[in-house]
């Protein structure tokens, strides 16, 4: 522990800078770095390497070989390159390895070296090649910028929401910058270039000069420019050996250091962590590296060997052939803990904990320190933060056994913070393992958040790893186990090798009914694979049949999904599938498909009775449904025709079609009420008035209220309409226009099918009691008691009632008998009933 | 007398909960489209939405004029437009015809449709088939089940009584099963599930595959009603057919109930307005008397009137005079009752009456007749058959004041669906051994005055019983259903003994106000008290109604 602080390099007064091992790097490169395209994906990102034959005059002849590593130096993949020259490699936000060719094509790539996808960017850029390339990222995505041979710049925000833009000329521009870089902020980016002494910068639309404040004079060219992880800050190297740093709004001068060396450097980065005052670039030359700060003197660093930088959110990374390294700046509760002679309360907890375990009273000594100056909590709360800023496990268990031990001495010390930080670190030296490789910061993990980090896990095929994350962590199943399984069951689909049963199979019983897995995007993915059948296996699977359909309409199995919906019962469903059918299929095939699924088709059946009759129709045909054929034109006859003409012809179809179906019944009717329409038409012309539509009665009813009763009764005649019903209708007609004359005549004109009691009761219904009077006399004799009681004339219903000896009907008498005139009929009737008892 | 509780009835859930559910969902549906706005109301929609938010609550959120959607051009001046309609074909022709109306007009406007309680992709294609779907936006309203009373939800989907029975159309079906999770969702899981039915079978396994789709916390909920029990209308058509004759049936036959109220026209209240009354447990009078056989009623009324003369001032004593008004003129409705329930039905040759009723209501009803016959209504038989003792009995009480239709349909109904055998394995006609006491029912049957036991009810009384469709076997073979008869119980140790006295009753097709009175009877008797979920109130006039081809 006495060394711990030996690897620290000061910059200034007040900052540190250490370096440490990542991984010692066992790759075995066949070529030298320097050879190569490189491409590092930032956040411990996997490595890309190219060797580039294009740029020494060799032969093309050899074809060169791209590489992709884990940060460990593990290979994960080798592919012959057979495209074209490539200018620049870079990583995407979803680390997919971007090629940019020399023509512009820019090749897609997955980490394991699945080939993705291409796209161009644009004629310009292939008529005049490609000079260079840039991959950068912001908050769209990730973008490319290129560099034209023509000396112009085109340039895409995010690659997957491709829009090209072409950059403004730089006037007078002859030659190529001599460097360049993309500046991003407030959601445009721009681009920076050097010619000659000059900085140019560009925006969509303007091309404007730019000094940076307070440069030292001389300079005539600048080599070299390097862009802050956040794009806050800028640097730019001259051939003065000068390092001029600033904010990337070349608004003021932060500082400028003379680093004595003109030589170009090979590489320029910034090396700063969020939240920091410090600001440090890292250059590196071919043998000598050396961080740079607002300080007089600067950090140096030998080479030993050919390196490469890659840029993070808190530090630099530095690989090799042999090792790869992380540069940073000392966080803070790390300084505070570690430096020498530290008195902070973090640096005397450690040291009490440490003389506790070697049972010394010390460790009594130093907490009653940090007690009496109230800072325990604070000392704890540092160790916490430190440990979280080591690589090393040993280190980082030290500081937490230091905090946990101060926390024995806090009374109320939320828990909160001591046990996440034991997850996240347990965590992340399980991901930054050799075998896994991806070296996070704390830092660097807390801004790519565990979701992004079980994502770049199952890009991996990491999926042990990642679901044991997830366990540990409690992450709810649907965001955690179970959307890695559905990740897992994604790539087992791809295995070509294997059979469908068994991968089928094998994902069922891996994934069983895992909440939140959804087996038709697995199916999905297996189609896409151009594996209809495996697809059709797996969505057995889904319980849900409404995720089936969609896919199974998709894969042209419309059938399968039609009973799939029905299965459902989700009639919407059903609904859709039937559309995507009377599509796909011919009418016939359709309706055929239709006639073996009732249910559909009665769904189908009720929206062409609203919005398709004649598709109706063409169903019925099919099925020679005769019934409902008649049915349908009856319909038609009086709601889709018009004219006369039209509607006696559908009634004439439909009662074709029920003579079809043998229901004569309703043909006859059919056949009635086209006669009965012929006449009320006639009767319009010849007598005007409203008789189209009126029921057959109606239509009598009406023309007797016109006083047309010979036609009245011939249309009788004509429809067989019963003698009953007939007088019935008259009497009715007759009394609602009170015409009491003729009533009384038709009375007369022969005897009444109907009896005479109901011309009573219609006379007394209109009020007319002296009318009703007349008919009384010729009621049957058994009703008589009802009409005489009707009209009012209860002493001659108790004498009718006497001479029929009816006790029924000398009781209803005797319940009308309620007036003081009737008190004598009573009497009588009670005589006459006591008599009747009697005998 | 009347409909005292016992003492030991559990307590029902509050079901007024569903009501506010609703008015926050329609005031947040109205607040997505911020700003004055109009708002068009399908016809059917009014009663319901009535029940649920007024139009005070209405105009708070913002909306200007309520106007009917109705075959009328719409006058409306307003900048925004929202309809609030079934999802219907007919009403997206109906906004289609505004909208293109607008657009040739050259006037643009917001328009928002709300389709309660779902959308249908039919009503979307047609949307677009009219060209106008990127000019809507379309929401959902699911208002699915409207307490009417205590314990009663309805569903307000007359429709669905044709669409499933007459047309095969199963889409409603969805929205039975959503608003069964949406009780489970609220008052727990339902241990035991009993039904009856095609349709009872589907509702009942797309709602269970709802439930299991969603990790719903509602599985570890203690449940408060014990048991469901889920029964097709066309089980039992026989019931809803006959003319009822308890209270409460009594005036939805002649008054029409509509949506819990009833409005009485002028000739009721002899004076010029009408007036509208709520019928639901909150009014006490009516509450007692809701069930009662109508011959008991009249006594009791008088009597209750006297008493509140008594007690209360002039101005109460007003709506005790209205009321009396209301019931005599109700009673003299009965009598005319009474005299067609005393008609004998001599059967008549079927065709002549066929023809004839053709020949006075119109040809179109050649179509109900075949209406008839496809829900199995109606089945011809050879002139000159007669009725049997028991049907002759049974059909006593059936009329239909639209026509004498029924009683042919009836008596042939009685043979195709093994009424016969049913009744006499059920015991649906009871042996009266001397008068039938109806102040002190004895039995569901008084709801038909002693002669009937529906068997609706019957069934229901049976498998709670037995817990299961165990020894029904012959029932459920007569029913024609024995692939649609299910049980599922789950061991439950978490159903406390209150709410396993609780049973949610679901009629798919409607239920009748007698069948409401019968089974509360049951409860009554058993210690139970059921709970009523139907798609909406039916009796034999709506039933018949719903089969006729109407001219448009």
């Amino acid at each position: 522990m006495d060394c711990y602080t030996a690897n620290w390099n000061p910059l200034g007064d007040s900052a540190f800078y250490r370096k440490y091992e990542l991984y010692s790097m066992d790759w075995d490169l066949k070529d030298e770095l320097r050879d190569c395209l490189v491409a590092a994906a930032p956040y411990g990102g996997p490595i890309a390497l190219l060797r580039n034959p294009w740029r020494k005059e060799k032969a093309a002849s050899m074809r060169p070989v791209l590489e992709i590593y884990s940060a460990s130096g593990i290979p994960l993949a080798s592919l012959l390159w057979k495209s074209g020259p490539v200018v620049s490699l870079g990583w995407s936000a979803e680390e997919e390895l971007l090629c940019v060719q020399e023509d512009g094509a820019v090749l897609v790539y997955g980490l394991h070296g699945d080939f993705r996808r291409h796209f161009s960017m644009g004629n310009e850029v292939l008529q005049n090649r490609v000079l260079d390339a840039q991959i950068f990222h912001t908050e769209f995505g990730s973008g490319v910028a290129i560099l034209t041979g023509a000396h112009r710049f085109t340039l895409s925000a995010n690659v997957g929401d491709l829009k090209l833009r072409r950059m403004p000329e730089v006037p007078g521009l002859q030659s190529a910058p001599s460097c360049w870089t993309t500046l991003c902020h407030d959601r445009v980016t721009h681009i920076l270039l050097a010619v000659g002494p000059e900085l140019y910068l560009l925006d969509h639309a303007t091309c404007s000069t730019v000094t940076p404040p307070g440069l030292a004079p001389g300079v005539s060219s600048f080599l070299q420019m390097a862009v802050s992880f956040t794009y806050r800050h800028l640097a730019l190297f001259t051939d003065t050996g000068y390092i001029w740093m600033g904010p990337a709004s070349l608004k003021e001068k932060l500082c400028e250091f003379n680093c004595n060396i003109r030589a170009p450097p090979k590489q320029m980065v910034w090396c700063s962590r969020p939240r920091s005052k410090e600001r440090a670039v890292v250059v590196a030359w071919e043998k000598r590296l050396m961080v740079v700060g607002d300080a007089p003197e600067s950090i140096q660093f030998v080479l030993d060997e050919d390196s490469y930088l890659v840029p993070e959110l808190d530090g630099v990374r530095i690989f090799s052939r042999s090792t790869h390294e992380f540069l940073h700046e000392v966080p803070v509760a790390s300084e505070e803990i570690f430096k020498i002679a530290s008195m902070a309360p973090g640096a005397l907890l450690l040291e009490a904990q440490k003389e506790y375990e070697k049972e010394s009273q010390k460790a009594d000594e130093y907490l009653r320190e940090i007690q009496e100056l109230g800072q325990l909590t604070q000392a704890v709360q540092q160790c916490i933060e430190a440990a979280g800023h080591e690589h090393r496990p040993d280190m980082q268990k030290s500081l937490l056994r230091a905090a946990s031990f101060g926390k024995c001495f806090l009374d109320r010390f939320p828990p909160d913070s001591f046990v996440h930080m034991c997850q996240d670190l347990r965590v992340l030296n399980a991901v930054r393992d050799y075998h896994i490789g991806i070296p996070l910061t704390y830092s660097q993990y807390k801004q790519l958040t565990i979701q992004v980090l079980l994502d770049r896990l199952v890009l991996r095929r990491l999926y042990p790893l990642a679901i044991q994350i997830c366990e540990y962590l409690r992450l709810p199943e649907v965001r955690g186990v179970s959307r890695i399984l559905a990740h897992w069951a994604c790539y087992k689909v791809q295995q070509k090798d294997v059979s469908d049963e068994d991968v089928a199979r094998a994902i069922n019983q891996k994934l069983g009914d895992t909440p939140g897995v959804s087996y038709s995007d697995i199916a999905a993915r297996a189609y896409g694979c151009g594996r209809t059948e495996l697809a059709i296996k797996l969505l057995e699977y889904e319980p849900r049949s409404g995720e089936q359909v969609p896919l199974l309409l998709k894969m042209k199995r419309s059938k399968l999904a039609l009973s799939k919906a029905i299965e459902s019962g989700d009639t919407d469903l059903v609904f859709t599938v039937l559309l995507h059918l009377k599509n796909e299929l011919n009418r016939g095939d359709f309706f055929m498909t239709l006639r073996n699924q009732p249910m559909a088709l009665s769904l189908y059946r009720q929206f062409c009775k609203h919005q398709e009759l004649e598709t109706l129709k063409d169903l019925y045909n099919q099925d020679d449904n005769h019934q409902e054929l008649g049915s349908f034109h009856i319909r038609a006859s009086y709601a889709a025709e018009e004219r006369i003409e039209g509607r006696v012809a559908a009634l004439q179809t439909a009662a074709d079609a029920f003579y079809k179906a043998k229901n004569e019944f309703a043909a006859k009717a059919t056949e009635d009420q086209m006669r009965l329409l012929r006449l009320q038409r006639r009767l319009e012309d010849e007598l005007g008035g409203q008789f189209l539509d009126l029921s057959l009665h109606d239509t009598v009813t009406t023309l007797i209220l016109g006083g047309h009763n010979k036609r009245a009764e011939q249309l009788a005649r004509d429809f067989r309409i019963p003698d009953k019903r007939l007088w019935w209708l008259k009497l009715t007609s007759l009394a609602n226009l009170e015409d009491w004359e003729e009533l009384e005549k038709f009375s007369k004109s022969k005897k009444s099918p109907i009896g005479y009691l109901p011309f009573v009761e219609i006379c007394v219904k209109q009020h007319n009691k002296y009318e009703a009077k007349k008919y009384t006399s010729r009621v049957a004799p058994e009703q008589k008691v009802k009409a005489l009681l009707l009209v009012g004339d209860v002493a001659q219903a108790a004498d009718v009632a006497i001479e029929h000896r009816n006790e029924a009907e000398l009781s209803l008498v005797l319940s009308h008998c309620t007036g003081a005139t009737d008190g004598a009929t009573a009497d009588k009737i009670q005589r006459a009933r006591a008599q009747a008892q009697k005998k | 007398m009347a409909f005292p509780h016992r003492l030991d009835a559990p307590e029902l859930p509050d079901f007024s909960m569903l009501k506010r559910l609703a008015r926050d969902q329609l005031i947040y549906l109205l607040e997505q489209l911020p700003g004055r706005k109009d708002l068009f109301i399908e016809a059917d929609l009014m009663s319901p939405l009535d029940r649920i938010a007024n139009v005070s609550i209405l105009k708070q959120h913002e909306v200007d004029k309520l106007y009917k959607v109705e075959n009328k051009p719409a006058l409306s001046s307003s900048e925004q437009l929202c309809f609030l309609v079934r999802p219907r074909i007919k009403n997206m022709r109906y906004i289609a015809n505004l909208v293109n109306a607008d657009k040739t007009a050259g006037r643009t406007r917001k328009y928002k449709v709300i389709f309660s309680p779902q959308k249908f992709y039919a009503c979307e294609m047609v949307l677009e088939e009219e060209g106008i779907y990127g000019d809507v936006s379309c929401d959902e309203w699911a208002f699915s089940l409207l307490p009417l009373d205590v314990d009663l939800l309805s569903m307000e989907l007359p429709e669905f009584f044709r669409d499933y029975f007459l047309e095969g159309d199963q889409r409603w079906i969805n929205t039975v099963a959503q608003a069964l999770h949406l009780l489970s969702t609220l008052y727990g899981p339902f241990p035991n599930c009993y039904g009856i039915g095609r349709c009872a079978k589907m509702s009942y396994e797309l709602w269970k595959k709802l439930e299991d789709e969603e990790d719903s916390e509602s599985k570890g909920r203690r449940p408060e009603i014990g048991h469901i029990f889920l029964l097709d209308r066309d089980m039992d058509f026989v019931t809803a057919l006959c003319s009822q004759v308890v209270y409460e049936g009594l005036v939805d036959d002649t008054f029409r109930i509509k949506c819990g109220s009833v409005d009485f026209g002028p000739e009721v209240t002899s004076s010029d307005k009408s007036l509208k009354v709520l019928l639901n447990a909150e009014d006490k009078v009516f509450s007692e008397i809701r069930n009662e056989h109508f011959s008991n009623v009249f006594g009791f009324l008088s009597q209750k009137a006297r008493n509140l003369q008594a007690q209360y001032d002039r101005r109460r004593g007003m709506d005790i005079k209205q009321m009396k008004n209301f019931v005599s003129q109700e009673l003299k409705g009965l009598k005319q009752e009474h005299r067609l329930l005393s008609l004998r039905l001599i059967p008549k040759d079927y065709r002549s009456l066929k023809t004839q009723y053709l020949q006075s209501y119109g040809p179109e009803h050649l179509l109900t007749f075949s209406n008839l016959r496809r829900a199995g209504l109606l089945t011809e038989q050879a002139p000159g058959d007669t009725l049997t003792a028991m049907e002759s009995k049974v059909s006593k009480l059936v009329t239909d004041k639209a026509a004498g239709k029924i009683t042919d349909a009836f008596s042939s109904l009685a043979k195709r669906s093994n009424f016969r055998a049913i009744s006499k394995k059920l015991n649906l006609i009871p042996r009266v051994d001397g008068e039938y006491d109806l102040k002190v029912p004895r039995d569901m049957a008084y709801v038909f005055s002693g002669a009937y036991v529906p068997l609706s009810c019957r069934i229901i009384e049976q498998v709670l019983e037995r817990r299961s469709w165990q020894g029904l076997d012959e029932v459920v073979r007569l029913l024609n259903c024995i692939e649609f008869a299910f049980t599922d119980i789950t061991k439950e140790d978490k159903a406390s003994s209150e709410s396993l006295r609780l049973i949610l009753v679901v009629f798919l097709g409607g239920c009748t106000f007698s069948e409401i009175s019968a089974l509360r009877f049951l409860g009554r008797e058993k210690g139970y008290r059921f709970i009523f979920l139907t798609t909406a109130i039916t009796n034999s006039a709506r039933l018949m109604e719903a089969m006729s081809e109407v001219k448009a």
